[in-house]
């Protein structure tokens, strides 16, 4: 593993399409990149989606080139598994601090066989399958994971050794230590992305109780051919289910959670999901419940017709409780809008609630940029000049800004590299930074 | 003078995977329990997998396990080659040890 420089010309925070983008674009202009990332691999939420809407491209097939051009790029220095600690103002850059998380194992001469993984007997629920599928100890994090390197979970090792003595390149350091490291840089990139809403917000759809209500994520994950099941199955009993329901604006446009705020992506990922597993399961019955339906891309409008056509049922409802019952089913109780309010019961074999999206980091204590009400990051600027933080020289872009799709994330992430290396040229970062390493 | 020569055995320093167990206070007694839980069920699966493809609700009757429980540890003996799909039963996917479907 290379050692972090002293000086950079940009540090991008988030490793995910949106940071990726941005380095890979200021990189391409000649500007020196360290793309921090808090995981063991790049490629963020995306590498684990399932197919992406509307053009049902596999994601991780359009995500996976992106990730190895920007492990690969001559300006690109990655740093995987390390958190950005605190950013301060110097001179016309800026001060990062990062701290590099013990990995347990020596990034240059592990060669990722998974010699390791395969002989550890530790599993523990693998978050890569939201807890769905099972890692070891020490893993490599996923089959497309960049860079391809074990990684040791400290916490759920019992250090009986197996991992070390089948090594066959010694490449495990049980006594490497987290280490913070300075660096000094030029401008700063947010993309630090997404979580989901928490599955415990509204406790009357039981999220977080019932094992048959799952998140969306958990659902891509099943979705795909790499997933924790190799198919879809419902988690309490491995049933094919074969009734299965959406609840939409389940996690956002909701005061009673505090997330008022409408996430832009759940229509769309959720009739994608819908019809895809209409493909997958010849005989599925799915049912999606939604206020309005938000198909405002392009391509969009199409694709949430032809979910429909393929036999999807849309319908206009309110749900207002989900019960457990035996075998686990569920039974939803919906409000049907387009019925003067009538209320109907129905049970199913799986729900998944569309959550909405949170912002996955927050820069209180980190750097002095300002978050807005919603606890995305504070755009002043957000017509004119929608990458533009409350701190000069720091830009965000993607959902670290506020929710929004795949391809509106690239865009703004490209649009945050050209406002980046205006303000290098503007303060010459980029010309001190050639003539120090001419020097040196 | 002649050289001091050192009597009994010399201690030896302690190894990495000595220091870090140190630093973590060692394995915590759930983590141990969970181990040995998860040996415990992965003997009790592959026991009742040797009669044979099951399903989750068969296997969960057969070992007295909750379904989510068979379903979690045979997706990890599936994710690490110890158990393969053999054909369905109705609504369920039935189950078998590699080499034995």
């Amino acid at each position: 593993m290379a050692d972090i420089r002293t000086r950079y010309d940009a540090l991008v925070i988030g490793g995910g399409i949106t940071g990726m983008q941005a380095a890979l674009d200021l990189g391409e202009q000649g500007y020196d990149v360290l793309l921090v990332e808090k995981y063991a691999s790049i490629g963020g939420i995306m590498v684990g989606l399932n197919k992406v809407f509307p053009t049902l491209d596999c994601s991780s097939c359009i995500c996976t080139p992106r990730m190895a051009e920007s492990a690969h790029h001559s300006r690109i220095q990655l740093q995987t598994w390390a958190e950005v600690r605190q950013v301060e103002p110097e001179g016309d850059g800026f001060v990062a601090r990062i701290e590099r998380k013990a990995r347990y194992v020596d990034e240059d001469t592990c060669i990722g066989c998974s010699k390791c993984e395969l002989v550890c007997p530790v599993d523990v629920p693998h978050e890569f399958d939201q807890g769905l599928g099972a890692r070891r100890a020490i893993y490599i994090p996923h089959g497309n994971a960049i860079p391809q390197k074990a990684v040791l979970d400290v916490e759920h090792c019992i250090f009986c050794g197996k991992c070390e003595k089948v090594c066959p390149t010694e490449c495990i350091v049980f006594d490497q230590e987290p280490e913070m490291v300075e660096t000094r840089v030029g401008t700063v990139i947010i993309a630090t992305g997404l979580e989901i809403t928490p599955m415990g917000k509204k406790p009357e759809y039981g999220g977080d109780r019932f094992l048959n209500v799952m998140n969306p994520l958990a659902m891509e994950r099943v979705q795909s051919s790499n997933g924790p099941y190799g198919r879809v199955l419902r988690p309490s009993d491995g049933k094919i289910p074969r009734k299965i329901a959406y609840v939409q604006c389940a996690g956002s446009r909701d005061r009673s959670i505090g997330i008022p705020y409408c996430s832009r992506v759940c229509c769309m990922y959720a009739l994608k999901q819908a019809l895809l597993l209409r493909h997958y399961i010849h005989d599925v019955e799915v049912t999606l419940y939604h206020m309005d339906i938000r198909a405002f891309g392009k391509g969009y409008e199409q694709f949430y017709r032809r979910t429909m056509n393929e036999g999807v049922r849309v319908i206009k409802g309110k749900v207002a409780t989900i019960k457990e019952v035996d075998n686990n089913d569920l039974v939803v109780r919906v409000e049907l809008l387009d019925e003067g309010g009538r209320v109907e019961e129905h049970r199913y074999d799986l729900v998944v609630l569309a959550q909405g999206l949170v912002p996955a980091w927050h820069a209180h204590g980190v750097v002095a940029c300002a978050e807005a009400d919603d606890g995305f990051m504070a755009t002043p600027e957000a017509k004119i000049n929608p990458s533009y933080t409350t701190l000069v020289g720091v830009y965000v872009a993607g959902v670290a800004a506020g929710p929004k799709d795949i391809p509106d994330a690239i865009v703004e992430a490209g649009e945050a590299a050209m406002a980046a290396a205006g303000r290098l040229q503007r303060i010459g970062w980029h010309r001190a930074s050639a003539a120090a390493a001419a020097a040196h | 003078m002649g050289e001091t020569k050192t009597t009994g055995k010399a201690e030896k320093p302690p190894r990495p995977i000595e220091i870090l167990r140190d630093r973590m206070g060692g394995v915590s007694k759930e983590l141990q329990a969970s181990v040995k839980e998860q040996g415990r069920i992965r003997k009790a699966l592959r026991s009742a997998l040797a009669g044979g493809p099951r399903t989750v609700p068969e296997l969960g009757a057969q070992c007295e396990l909750p379904p989510p429980t068979v379903l979690w540890h045979l997706m990890a003996m599936r994710r690490y080659g110890e158990v393969v799909e053999a054909g369905e039963a109705g609504d369920y996917v039935r189950y078998a040890l590699k080499g034995g479907e």
